[in-house]
């Protein structure tokens, strides 16, 4: 666990909860703080509750800021506004007249959180971006449905279900996808037993359990859209260590990719997942994506996780209600049989 | 069922009340919080998925599969094996059975709802955490976490409902509410509505079983409750882990087929 990293959200947390205009106090002074990690009553770190992800920090990083990992004051008052503007629109009761019919729920769903310093999502390689994906992914991503790519957001056409992506299909969002914050049903639960931790996703409704017994990884021959996970503790920190996925899921919000790109990566990707609760109420998320097939070299993404055991947790009966999927498709034939021939 | 009844009494010593009362044969290991432990990965090995009830082997709805989509036959888990129908419920039971191929929730791969969720031919894995108890099941990626704090009451209506737990004794009883009544109980069209109230009881009554039993209540379906009953069994292999059985991809054919283009 590298410690340049766990600086870097303790220093935003601290900045959130004092007024916005005042001098952050300096990571050290808060690291200094003397804080017991709790333990379960079997002896493990104890990081268990309900860590909903919080939205706002884009997942790379604007190329202008270079390799600074915090917004400075002018920045940051730009991403309160902005993001005061979201929720004003949110909050509107009728839609603009101009405004683009969507499939998505009313506004007033959105959880747009609070806004936090860190400039990007990812944290390594230091600029903040992807990094190049290989020629054979880029190949891949090009050539994939006769030319048309991996499904990345719905743009009208759908041929078949095929043609949506996984989270419109109400599969899965995939390891990572189901952390990334979203804007809505973002809860994390996490449970502990002896030899098991479990995370749970409220969107799409996922339990990942996860033996920490040191067992190997289930066998080559078994492929999963949430992978295999197995964990171990470094110290305070739960590492996971996740393989055998399926080639079908993607990397990047929802599990679909990031910035219109659909994300794909190849069934050689391992995630590592590193889990530490640095005060009673915030959870450092880290994950590196290594998939050698897809991106030229490793990438680390940090998501900072505040305990609400208050948060409700809802059933996200997404396959259940999916009206769009029908729509969509049947909306698809319509207008074709609608078009003279 | 009684054979299942007779094989339980082995260790249940029925009180005069008809309520099961344990012997001190056989004590659970306790978990963290001093209550029996009930982690591990369960299933049930029966043919309670098919049919709830007595049922003799017979084709199923699709000739095509052969003797693979046949229905083996099986002794019921309903206690006594009737089901006590309300007469407008009789006859959507047998319209549910006749349509079974296209509405079982479970050829839509819709969430399993309770009692089902346990006896499907699936495991499902408890873990028993100091925060509650979370169920997790491989089918459908379908869960369900069991309150053991204050109870809460239930919000809307959901496909898992509701879930607030409590110890008796040796026994984990959940009470579950705000069921959606859109769940079936098996491929054969017994259901209920979203009045449906469940009360469960899991004992360990060995070191691999685990008895379950439910009561079943909904007025507007069934003329009194009744119960289920059927031992789990826990998975023995040392690699015993759940897997991914995400199977939207296998049910959109037969939703969203008919949408696709031609």
């Amino acid at each position: 666990m590298s410690y340049r990293f766990l600086a870097l959200p303790i220093a935003a947390i601290a900045l959130v909860s004092v007024a916005t205009a005042q001098a952050p106090p300096s990571p050290s002074k808060t690291q200094g703080k003397s804080w017991t990690a709790p333990k379960t009553p079997w002896g493990d770190p104890d990081i268990q509750g309900i860590w909903p992800g919080n939205m706002g920090v884009p997942m790379q990083r604007n190329k202008n800021l270079g390799d600074r990992t915090s917004l400075n004051d002018e920045e940051y008052k730009q991403r309160v506004a902005q993001a005061q503007r979201a929720a004003a629109a949110d909050n509107e009761e009728r839609a603009p007249k101009d405004a683009r019919v969507g499939i998505g729920p009313p506004s007033y769903w959105t959880e747009r959180g609070k806004p936090t310093r860190q400039a990007s999502l990812v944290i390594d390689p230091p600029d903040g971006r992807i990094p190049p994906l290989t020629p054979e992914a880029e190949k891949f991503r090009k050539e994939f449905r006769g030319g048309r790519g991996v499904p990345a957001e719905w743009a009208g056409q759908a041929d078949s279900y095929e043609d949506l992506n996984l989270y419109y299909r109400c599969i899965s969002r995939g390891v990572v996808g189901s952390i990334i914050p979203v804007v809505y049903n973002n809860g994390n639960q996490i449970l502990q037993a002896p030899g098991y931790v479990v995370i749970r996703n409220e969107m799409i409704h996922e339990a990942r359990v996860i033996p920490l017994d040191n067992r190997p990884h289930v066998s080559a021959g078994i492929h999963e859209y949430m992978g295999d996970s197995r964990g171990h503790w470094e110290g305070n920190t739960l590492v996971i260590e996740t393989t055998n996925f399926t080639d079908k899921t993607s990397i990047g919000s929802n599990g679909v990719g990031y910035n219109g790109e659909g994300g794909r990566h190849s069934d050689a990707l391992k995630v590592i997942e590193r889990l530490t609760r640095v005060d009673d109420n915030t959870l450092t998320y880290q994950a590196t994506i290594d998939d050698p097939k897809t991106w030229t070299k490793p990438w680390t993404m940090l998501i900072e996780l505040k305990r609400d055991n208050n948060y409700q947790f809802l059933e996200y009966a997404c396959h259940e209600g999916n009206y769009a999927m029908k729509d969509i498709l049947a909306g698809a034939r319509a207008e074709e049989a609608a078009k003279p021939k | 069922m009684w054979g299942a009844v007779i094989a339980v009494a082995a260790i249940i010593v029925l009180s005069l009340a008809g309520m099961p009362v344990f012997a001190q044969a056989y004590r659970a290991p306790r978990a963290a919080d001093g209550h029996p432990d009930l982690n591990g990965i369960w299933q049930a090995v029966n043919t309670a998925n098919w049919d709830i009830q007595d049922h003799s082997a017979e084709a199923g709805p699709m000739w095509e599969l052969g003797a693979i989509g046949a229905i083996p036959p099986g002794q019921g888990v309903v206690e006594g094996n009737d089901i006590p129908y309300l007469p407008a419920a009789a006859a959507k039971k047998k319209q549910n059975f006749t349509n079974r191929r296209t509405q079982d929730p479970e050829a839509k791969c819709y969430m399993p709802g309770i009692p089902r969720a346990n006896y499907m031919p699936y495991p499902f894995q408890i873990i028993q955490s100091p925060q509650g108890i979370l169920f997790v099941y491989e089918y459908a990626s379908s869960n369900r976490f069991v309150n053991m704090g204050k109870p809460i009451e239930a919000g809307s209506d959901t496909w898992m409902g509701t879930n607030n737990g409590h110890w008796e004794g040796e026994t984990l009883v959940i009470d579950v509410t705000g069921l959606n009544g859109l769940a079936w109980f098996d491929r054969s069209g017994n259901f209920a509505s979203d009045k449906l109230h469940v009360v469960e009881r899991f004992t360990r009554v060995d070191p691999y079983h685990l008895n379950y039993e439910a009561t079943i209540e909904d007025p507007s379906v069934f003329s009194k409750p009744w119960k289920i009953s059927m031992p789990l069994y826990r998975h023995a292999e040392k690699n015993a882990q759940l897997l991914d059985f995400k199977c939207v991809e296998f049910a959109e054919e037969l939703l969203y087929g008919q949408f696709k283009k031609k």
